[in-house]
């Protein structure tokens, strides 16, 4: 059971990290990165190529978080940045072409065949009588670690209140001297970096790699960030969490598990229809 | 304006209908009676359908390797009687729909006799068009008892899932103490064998502990390792990548038990290692890259030779699948390169299934009989 | 007196142009089959392009005409080929006619995915825009997991069906024809009228009186049908029928047919369907090996080309330039400009949705200029 847990908190602050990039982007430049998932695919095949080249795991990571910083300030640049003031659903549609895109590009280059990927080994450490693998409280410590770093930044920071301002009203942020398009731009680069910091703790916990890594986490971290609120930090923190440990107790429960992913779908629609913009989300008033 | 919008797009559509019209009825291209596609063949065409891309790419691939091996041994030696065979496995993504695609290319083409598709669920597909028009298929490795149960031109090389299965259980229930499974439940190869050996221990009496996971959604498997937890056997039937995951899972988790694949295990030595995992990893298989055995070392010299890799099972299999038609074939007197498929179906089913009919190849001695199941030995294979 | 001029305006060519393509598919292909020149490919890739057809208009229904994304068509599909074909396998031991068993599980797999659809309808009446679109996709991606795991629909191993036979796509063609008369008088009508209504401006529907709650259940409820018969039509052509032939991705391959053939635009989305599988189908047979990935990315490139031309603020100057109906219509212009105000039909192409936040923050654009109210645009430039 302590197990379960442990293994669903750690699940759930990889998919808070992911939904944190989606209800960022979200919140501030207002559409839906659908390819965001793709970019912890990108993370995970940088860290295969620095092992192959006998580079060290942590050169690994570092090198993961700058090139997935890059690729998302260049997809919102080439893609996302053309269309703004254009229909939300033409961008959500760019938004798939984009995954596709990349998913394609990384078979084309490194084969469509899962390939492993060894970051590191650890050993097991006894909770109260369960076998927590090491990895599963790293990954919770520096996730828990990374949103808290997140929180403050957003709140004390003069970028972070700069965020904030362009997501509650771009036209008045502008007015007041907020660079939008510099913000944007570094919303998309604080997103991906955290969709790498994900890929490198899915990869402690599923040492393996294929073009489409990321396309179910990414599916599930949405629902995640829908379901805690979308456009609200804490939201996607408490979607991901929430989302995390209900899937690992449906799979530990065998008549549920071949439904764990039915299960954690209808939770959302569930949510969404007892509370329509989320558990944490802010109302918005339409006007006429 | 907007007339002429729709003007252009008519104009286009009726374009693009016509064009793939055009491109269809360029070939000897009559539907209906047999034998009409393969009247201009020059040489023996054997076709399949296999996944050449995708997750599953690396069986197509290997069947695909072994089999043009084969194939090209055969026309070295002369072919059969001088004429010689030409072997096309088209991509169908381990799909049902793509298979069917597939098949109707093929046998517009002039496929004559075939090796099935790689898959289960596409051989089925596959199948369903073969009964309809009477073609000849022996798959080397869709190993669920469907694919030729009540078809009688229907036949394979590999184990079928049942045996698999059942010998599982035999060996566990003499070993051990306390078996575990884990499963996946999307996929059919993982069922098959699970159904039978579940029969099996009812069989024996034996009781043991299940866990299921969807290889779709799910390639985390702390969960399903912390309920067999005490157990000092598992019995994994399915693919290697996602046994290799379970395997390092295990040793992550500090589980000691003996882990214990089936054929699909085969590929896994190149995804795991006594770094990475700790525990004793061994898998049912025919075939045994590092046999001493005449046959199948000559054939893994050729394949390294050839495609500078060792072979896997499913590329052994793909070169017996082929020898065993050449074989049977060769047995029949089959002289006629225009063949119809339907004849020569029934020239080769007879050959096949006489009682003096066998092949030594890369996967051990192999005799058929009428319901198309293959007899062999199996083996375990240790891998760490 | 309307009554004649309704007919008469029936047999015009723009109202035809539908039917007309369909139905030269239909006889091309029936003439070259009784001359034995249809190769069992071409009728295949004729009834997949007909139900891609099918599926195409009725997910343009929600997306194009009712303004809603729905990133869940498959699972309706799904629904429908699974328990269709349930039925007709039970159907083949009881009647003969293998097109009456046909007929009988495409309105039976027609009417469970049109329950399924009202189903996602009800949810829809609370959501909006994008929560929408992720609880379509949640329900695509239940509805196959459920289907995954029951042994009576064959689990993983698929759903085993009878194969029609090589004279499917006739069928599927006719029932294409049959769909688009029923779904182009719909969106002919007063009702088709409302449900853009509703897409333009919701609240101002509402203000005018219009239902919204039984139009968007409605058009739910309509669009799932076609898919659910296109399932049967699929599960007549394919067997076994897998789950995993229903993903997210596939509802994502119907959703680019019908962004490339225009939203709202039937037209479009017939070509585009037809189009698509055409491409996937050569695609497919020619490209060997990994490259077939490539086929992926060419896809993505004209998929995020093509949105960004059609939609992008900034191109808007460069999209009037190299219009094509712009070019005509400035012939037709110096003909006779008054004419322009009687043309019924231009009200349409004129885009009426005035989102909210261009009208409270218009001053603060720094983009674009200022532009009066929107329909006049079209009507005397």
């Amino acid at each position: 059971m302590l197990s379960t847990l442990f293994d669903g908190l750690s699940l759930g602050a990889i998919y808070a990290l992911i939904a944190l990039g989606y209800t960022m982007v979200y919140g501030i430049a207002k559409m839906l990165n659908f390819a965001h998932g793709d970019i912890i695919m990108v993370g995970a095949y940088t860290i295969l190529t620095t092992l192959t080249m006998n580079g060290h795991p942590i050169i690994g990571v570092v090198a993961a978080v700058l090139v997935c910083t890059v690729a998302g300030i260049v997809i919102e640049k080439v893609a996302y940045k053309p269309l703004r003031g254009a229909s939300p659903l033409a961008v959500l549609i760019t938004a798939i072409g984009v995954s596709y895109f990349l998913q394609s590009v990384a078979q084309l280059i490194f084969g469509s065949k899962s390939q492993a990927v060894q970051l590191a080994s650890f050993g097991t450490v006894k909770i109260a009588n369960a076998e927590i693998n090491i990895g599963t409280l790293i990954t919770l410590v520096v996730g828990a670690v990374i949103m808290i770093a997140l929180t403050l930044f957003v709140k004390y920071t003069r970028t972070g209140r700069a965020m904030q301002a362009v997501s509650e009203d771009r036209g008045a942020a502008q007015l007041m001297g907020v660079n939008v398009n510099k913000i944007i731009m570094i919303t998309f680069a604080i997103g991906s970096a955290l969709a790498a910091a994900a890929g490198v703790f899915y990869l402690l916990q599923i040492p393996a790699v294929s073009p489409t890594l990321g396309s179910m986490p990414g599916i599930k971290a949405f629902a995640a960030a829908v379901i805690g609120g979308i456009g609200s930090i804490p939201g996607a923190m408490l979607g991901g969490v929430v989302l995390g440990v209900v899937e690992k107790f449906a799979l530990s429960v065998p008549a549920l598990a071949p439904y764990a992913t039915a299960i954690e779908f209808a939770l959302l629609i569930l949510i969404l229809l007892v509370r329509p913009i989320g558990i944490l989300g802010k109302k918005r008033r339409e006007k006429v | 304006m907007k007339t002429f919008k729709k003007v252009v797009a008519a104009a286009m559509s009726l374009a693009l209908i016509g064009s793939c019209f055009a491109g269809c009825g360029a070939k000897n291209a009559k539907s209906g009676a047999a034998g009409e596609y393969t009247a201009n063949n020059t040489e023996y065409f054997i076709g399949s359908t296999g996944p050449l891309t995708g997750d599953a790419a690396s069986y197509g691939i290997s069947v695909n390797n072994g089999a043009m091996l084969a194939v090209e041994e055969i026309n070295a030696a002369g072919g059969l009687n001088g004429v010689k065979f030409k072997f096309e496995m088209k991509d169908d993504k381990a799909t049902a729909q793509d298979a069917t695609t597939g098949y109707n290319s093929l046998y517009e083409a002039g496929m004559q006799i075939s090796l099935g598709s790689v898959t289960t669920d596409s051989c089925d597909s596959f199948a369903t068009s073969a009964v309809e028009d009477n073609l000849f298929y022996i798959t080397p490795s869709a190993s669920a008892a469907k694919v030729i149960d009540g078809r009688d031109n229907g036949f394979r090389v590999c184990f079928g899932d049942p045996d698999q299965g059942t010998l599982a259980a035999d060996y566990i229930v003499e070993t051990y103490k306390n078996a575990g499974v884990i499963y996946n439940t999307s996929d059919s190869y993982s069922m098959g064998v699970y159904e039978a050996f579940k029969a099996e221990m009812g069989v024996k009496g034996a009781t043991f502990t299940e866990a299921t996971f969807d290889a779709e959604n799910n390639k985390d498997f702390s969960t399903q390792i912390a309920t067999l937890k005490d157990c000092d056997v598992i019995f994994l039937p399915m693919y290697y990548t996602e046994g290799s995951l379970i395997c390092k899972a295990a040793t992550a988790k500090g589980c000691k038990a003996d882990l214990i694949g089936t054929d699909g295990f085969d590929g896994i030595a190149d995804l795991i290692d006594s770094k990475t995992v700790s525990n004793k990893v061994k898998y049912i298989t025919p075939f045994d890259a590092e046999s001493k055995n005449e046959t199948v070392s000559k054939f893994v010299e050729s394949y390294k030779a050839k495609y500078g890799k060792t072979p896997d099972q499913f590329a052994a299999d793909g070169y017996d699948a082929i020898y065993a038609i050449y074989n049977a074939m060769k047995a029949a007197g089959v002289n006629d390169v225009t063949i119809a498929p339907s004849d020569l179906c029934e020239t080769v089913k007879a050959s096949i299934t006489a009682s003096d009919f066998s092949l030594t190849g890369a996967t051990g001695t192999m005799t058929w009989d009428a319901t198309g199941a293959c007899h062999k030995e199996l083996q375990f294979k240790d891998v760490l | 007196m309307n009554y004649f001029k309704n007919i008469k305006n029936a047999f015009k060519f723009k109202n035809c142009i539908n039917y007309i393509i369909v139905g030269a598919m239909l006889i091309i292909s029936l003439v070259m089959s009784s001359m034995g020149e249809l190769p069992r490919s071409s009728a295949d890739l004729l009834a997949q392009m007909g139900y891609s057809i099918l599926l195409a208009v009725s997910l343009n229904l929600v997306v194009g005409f009712l303004g809603e994304l729905s990133l869940g068509h498959a699972g309706f599909m799904c629904v429908g080929a699974y328990i269709g074909c349930y039925f007709a396998n039970s159907l083949y031991e009881v009647i003969d006619s293998k097109l009456l068993v046909l007929i009988i599980s495409m309105l039976i797999g027609g009417s469970v995915a049109a329950v399924f659809g009202l189903i996602i309808g009800l949810p829809a009446l609370r959501l909006k825009g994008d929560y929408l679109a992720i609880v379509t996709l949640a329900f695509g991606e239940i509805v196959r997991t459920i289907f995954k795991n029951q042994p009576a629909f064959g689990a993983a191993l698929g759903l085993s069906t009878k194969r029609f036979g090589s004279d499917l796509y006739i069928v599927a063609l006719i029932v294409v024809l049959i769909s688009l008369f029923l779904i182009q008088n719909i969106i002919r009508s007063k009702h088709g009228r409302a449900i853009t209504a509703i897409r333009d401006n919701e609240i101002a529907a509402k203000a005018m009186g219009i239902n919204i709650t039984y139009y968007k259940l409605f058009v739910f409820v309509f669009a799932a049908f076609f898919a659910g018969v296109a399932g049967v039509i699929f599960g007549s052509k394919v067997t076994p029928v897998t789950y995993s032939f229903f993903s997210f991705n596939y509802s994502i391959e119907i959703l680019v047919m019908v962004v490339l053939g225009g939203m709202g635009n039937i037209t479009g989305s017939i070509i585009s369907a037809v189009f698509i599988t055409y491409l996937n189908f050569q695609l497919q047979d020619k490209l060997p090996g990994e490259l077939a990935a490539l086929k992926y990315l060419v896809y993505a490139i004209i998929l995020i080309l093509v949105v960004i031309y059609n939609n992008a603020p900034k191109l808007a100057a460069l999209r009037e330039k190299l219009s094509i109906s712009n070019a005509i219509s400035s012939k037709k212009k110096s003909k006779n400009p008054a004419a322009q105000h009687d043309d019924k039909n231009r009200w349409d192409v004129v885009p009426t949705k005035i989102p909210m936040d261009e009208i409270v923050s218009t001053d603060l654009k720094q983009e674009k200029a200022y532009t009066p109210d929107k329909p006049e645009k079209g009507g005397t430039e």
